[in-house]
């Protein structure tokens, strides 16, 4: 798994499979997203774990987790898309003013 | 000369519908110098007067179908078939910054999901997966994607992943290529008339549950069992309504985990099997050594030495669905590029425009996952393959006589 990883990450150290600090956000909008979809994941899977303690094969079961499976990969793909560049950068240079072209500051 | 059939589409509404070649509500990217007649016609949306100019098939664009689990447009697949054109696809700019839509200067990749007709909520109350037809307005994709193919732009909606909602449709210029990317490419049989090349990425389970891991395991909320348990909901109905259009693709790329570690279940190593259809209009299948014969190669040995587990390779035709298909298989991982160009060396009818192109491109996106495996390899190749199949559709359009214009 590690060596994957390593060349996945381009040669950067990373141990087992965090990979917090790949990159980070840089306009308010990005970060709210990561947040968003960060809060969804959790609350999703809690939800599906409820809805699935009565019946595993009912259709609420399903849906459940196909939303968990939705925001996971929403958030996979936002992941990835950071590692190059703000995915909002295109968008702020058109619209700098916007609440969400905030720049974040930690 | 190119000669050019143009419909205004409902949504552009402009006054004037053809006067400039150039403009881009049309979608047509180069000046051309043609002839029109105005025909007077009333079309089903009211408006009396549309101008018809017949279309030679350079602005007819080549539809491409990716049916895939794994997201939208942001798939590795994706990334590596654009490199082929040349150029990275970006998202549209000055757009929904949550679009899902990709564009480089050939190449436009839409996402099937801008198709669901219920939104995360609407499926809920609903009771369907957005794996279901139900979720799903396949009227509009057949719509859409045959407007684009013709060389007609459309107004697409967006589905926004983040929110769940759908959000307001977005311009998509009719490209050279369309690749449409999601669950159900070939699902409708409108839909997949309408693709000149269609591939089906088939990941085996124990190499899903791998991946997913490796997807989420740092997110808080997640868990082995989490994981497990949103692939074992899903799995009903991916079987029902997504695997069966394995039959329908071109081509298939199967992932299984490797057969030259006894009990491995991590998934590192892979055995990636490439189905390719035999018959398919300007697609020749990859081979080795002895088209249609069987062969069973493992390249490692006295001229090439390779590090454990090593390289195992398959070709050979068999029978998939019904349906005559070669096999072209390896198991095991690339450790060093003059693997690469040893294997690439051995292979024929792989479409490259010069020696050692597979490898080129595999080492350009040497960070991509799978770059070290079959699956880099194949979706390399299956990219030259669809280029190669661009180029022949072209030339085999212009090639054709000019067709007269409408009275």
């Amino acid at each position: 798994m590690a060596s994957f990883l390593a060349l996945k990450c381009r040669g950067r150290k990373i141990g087992g499979l965090s990979i917090k600090a790949m990159a980070v956000s840089k306009f308010k909008g990005t970060q709210m997203r990561e947040k968003h979809l960060t809060e969804m994941i959790e609350k999703k899977v809690q939800e599906a774990q409820q809805v699935c303690e009565g019946d595993q094969t009912s259709d609420e079961c399903k849906v459940a987790w196909d939303e968990v499976e939705e925001v996971s990969q929403a958030k996979a793909d936002l992941r990835r898309k950071l590692e190059k560049q703000d995915p909002l950068e295109s968008f702020c240079q058109d619209n700098p003013e916007t609440d969400e072209c905030r720049i974040y500051e930690d | 000369m190119a000669m050019c059939t143009v419909y205004t589409a409902h949504s552009l509404n402009s006054s004037c519908s053809i006067s400039t070649p150039t403009k881009t509500q049309l979608g047509f990217h180069q000046k051309q110098v043609f002839f029109y007649s105005t025909v007077k016609k009333t079309s089903r949306r009211g408006s009396s007067n549309s101008s018809e100019i017949t279309c030679s098939a350079e602005s007819k664009t080549v539809v491409i179908g990716l049916a895939a689990d794994s997201g939208c447009g942001k798939s590795t697949f994706m990334r590596r078939l654009t490199s082929v054109f040349g150029g990275a696809a970006e998202p549209p700019k000055g757009g929904n910054p949550d679009s899902n839509t990709l564009i480089s200067d050939m190449t436009t990749v839409i996402c099937l999901d801008d198709y669901h007709s219920l939104d995360r909520t609407g499926r809920k109350e609903k009771g369907v997966t957005a794996l279901d037809p139900k979720a799903n307005n396949f009227d509009l994709m057949y719509e859409q994607v045959k407007a684009l193919k013709e060389g007609i732009a459309v107004e697409k909606p967006i589905y926004n992943h983040v929110t769940g909602l759908l959000d307001p449709p977005e311009l998509i210029k009719p490209p050279k290529i369309l690749v449409i990317e999601g669950l159900h490419p070939m699902f409708d049989p409108r839909v997949r008339e309408l693709l000149d090349f269609s591939i089906y990425l088939d990941i085996s389970n124990e190499v899903k549950f791998a991946w997913k891991i490796q997807r989420d395991m740092a997110e808080r909320g997640h868990s082995l069992e989490s994981i497990k348990a949103s692939i074992e909901a899903r799995k009903p109905d991916f079987d029902a309504y997504i695997d069966p259009q394995k039959q329908y693709a071109d081509a298939v790329i199967e992932v299984l985990p490797t057969q030259l570690i006894p009990d491995d279940n991590e998934g590192k190593v892979l055995r990636v099997r490439l189905i390719m259809k035999e018959g398919v209009k300007f697609f020749s299948p990859v081979y080795l050594f002895d088209e249609g014969s069987t062969i069973s190669w493992i390249p490692c040995g006295r001229k090439l030495t390779c590090s454990y587990p090593g390289i195992k390779f398959f070709y050979g035709p068999e029978t998939y669905y019904g349906h005559e298909v070669s096999v072209l298989e390896m198991d095991g991982q690339f450790d060093r590029l003059d693997e690469l160009i040893y294997v690439e060396s051995h292979l024929s009818n792989l479409s490259t425009k010069f020696y050692g192109e597979v490898t080129q491109q595999m080492l350009k996106h040497a960070d991509f996952p799978g770059s070290n495996n079959g699956t880099g390899l194949f979706q390399t190749i299956i990219g030259l393959k669809i280029r190669d199949l661009f180029e022949q559709i072209v030339a085999s359009k212009a090639a054709a006589p000019l067709e007269a214009t409408k009275a």
